[in-house]
């Protein structure tokens, strides 16, 4: 088996690896900031409630999430998950967005009563006030820490081989069999590729919302 | 009959009664000053009048029109749902929306209310709603010297320049009240007079000011009414002459002598 054989097989794995980033990432996102308000909200039994699941998702490794999402509904209810890539997206989805919602936590509590204040007076309701004059703000001081998980989830997509999801790193372990160890330290060569154009990415969006100081 | 009519405001944080039954009127185009030692509750009656804190008791009406009641019995106050266009704030720290330009800062809110307000029929009228709003932001920016800095940042302007904007900003929707909430306080002292000689200027039969000053020099000489404000009551109100001259309260003397703003000036 030579390297463009390998080189084949691992590109397999990548496309899984890359799936399961991107999915992660666009739902995640979105629903971290819905947990976020929750976690926010006046209604005290509900921020308990959002951070009672933030404290079980954040403090159970995410390797044991996987797992029990795929064989937990099964068990219980007698409906099991119907692919194994779903439940490595749902866990991965469910872990991650409680990880951004208190990044944007943060953010959005960060932001001076002034800015809302002012957008009051001038008429605007909440949500005009949030959507046009916050969150554009939010996103320029959340953009490091965001990073960071952006490129940890990179190498977190590694963890769906616990449930036989073959991403790249399972693709290149899959030749120990034959006795072929090199491919799995190849594999590294994949995610220093990917975080690189992930850290131009991050440093070309940093780039673009300097403009001004908050 | 009064432009801004207050009667009877209370407001309390816990236990602490900030504001403890504050009456008084305004007259169109007049500009009122409220004076008085810091904690003495006049930001909290400005964040009353504009609605940032909603007073506990009392009746406010603009032109007549009663805009908000409080029984004071723990039911909902009444408040118009307008009444946020007839009140104008400009804040001690400025509060400019720092990712948008001078401009952008003076349109925003009013592209999204006048939106609103024209619901279906904006398509139509779209173009004709966006000029007219950047030309009288146009105007309003010359109106505070600062034409030339439209499509600056406000962290790129002095403070000084910064409180003009916020000025001009909060005249886009032409309230009959604009209320100064310690306009030059957070300004190093050479700046002061770029913004105090804009509030000036901006007196007008069209609009009625209500200015939270320690600038007393300023209260007296552009004033036409002065309220002396402590613990949360109005201890003394006149025209400048009457306060700044003749005190008759010993508090208000106290305050004016403490100050050095009394009788030497």
């Amino acid at each position: 088996m030579g390297f463009v054989e390998v080189t084949q097989a691992l590109l397999l794995g990548l496309w899984n690896t890359f799936l399961i980033f991107a999915l992660t990432l666009v739902l995640a996102l979105p629903l971290g900031l819905v947990i976020s308000f929750g976690s926010m909200s006046k209604i005290k039994p509900i921020s308990y409630l959002v951070k009672l699941i933030v404290w079980i998702v954040r403090g159970v490794p995410l390797m044991l999430q996987v797992i029990i999402i795929y064989y937990v509904p099964g068990m219980l209810f007698g409906v099991p998950m119907l692919s194994r890539f779903n439940a490595v997206i749902v866990s991965f989805v469910i872990n991650y967005a409680c990880y951004f919602s208190e990044i944007y936590r943060g953010g959005i509590e960060g932001i001076p009563a002034g800015q809302y204040e002012a957008g009051k007076v001038l008429g605007l309701s909440k949500s005009e006030i949030f959507f046009k004059i916050v969150l554009m703000q939010v996103v320029k001081r959340i953009l490091a820490p965001m990073g960071n998980e952006v490129i940890t989830l990179v190498k977190d997509t590694a963890l769906a081989r616990v449930i036989m999801v073959v991403e790249i790193i399972q693709a290149a372990q899959n030749f120990a069999a034959y006795g072929l160890m090199w491919p799995l330290f190849y594999t590294a060569v994949f995610y220093l590729v990917i975080v690189g154009v992930l850290t131009l990415l991050l440093g070309f969006f940093e780039k673009k919302l300097s403009y001004y100081k908050a | 009959m009064a432009l801004l009519e207050v009667k009877n405001l209370k407001k309390s944080f816990g236990s602490t009664q900030v504001l403890k039954g504050v009456s008084f009127t305004l007259d169109e185009g007049e500009v009122l000053s409220v004076i008085g030692s810091s904690g003495g509750g006049k930001t909290t009656l400005l964040r009353c009048l504009n609605f940032l804190e909603i007073a506990d008791e009392g009746e406010i009406s603009i032109a007549g029109e009663t805009v908000f009641k409080a029984l004071g019995d723990g039911n909902k106050p009444y408040i118009d749902p307008n009444v946020q266009e007839k009140m104008g704030l400009v804040f001690q720290q400025f509060n400019l929306f720092p990712q948008y330009s001078v401009k952008q800062n003076l349109t925003l809110a009013p592209m999204i209310v006048e939106k609103k307000k024209a619901g279906k029929g904006y398509k139509s009228r779209k173009n004709e709603i966006i000029s007219s709003i950047e030309a009288k932001a146009l105007e309003l920016l010359q109106m505070v010297n600062l034409t030339e800095k439209a499509d600056t940042y406000p962290c790129f302007l002095s403070g000084g320049q910064q409180q003009r904007v916020s000025i001009a900003r909060a005249l886009m929707l032409e309230p009959e009240v604009l209320c100064f909430d310690e306009p030059t306080s957070s300004l190093d002292p050479e700046l002061t007079g770029e913004v105090l000689s804009v509030i000036r200027n901006l007196k007008s039969p069209e609009r009625a000011m209500i200015v939270v000053t320690h600038e007393l020099e300023f209260a007296r000489k552009v004033a036409d009414h002065v309220i002396f404000f402590a613990d949360g009551v109005i201890e003394e109100q006149g025209t400048p002459d009457e306060l700044f001259i003749n005190p008759k309260s010993s508090k208000t003397a106290a305050f004016l002598g403490h100050v050095g703003g009394g009788l030497d000036l």
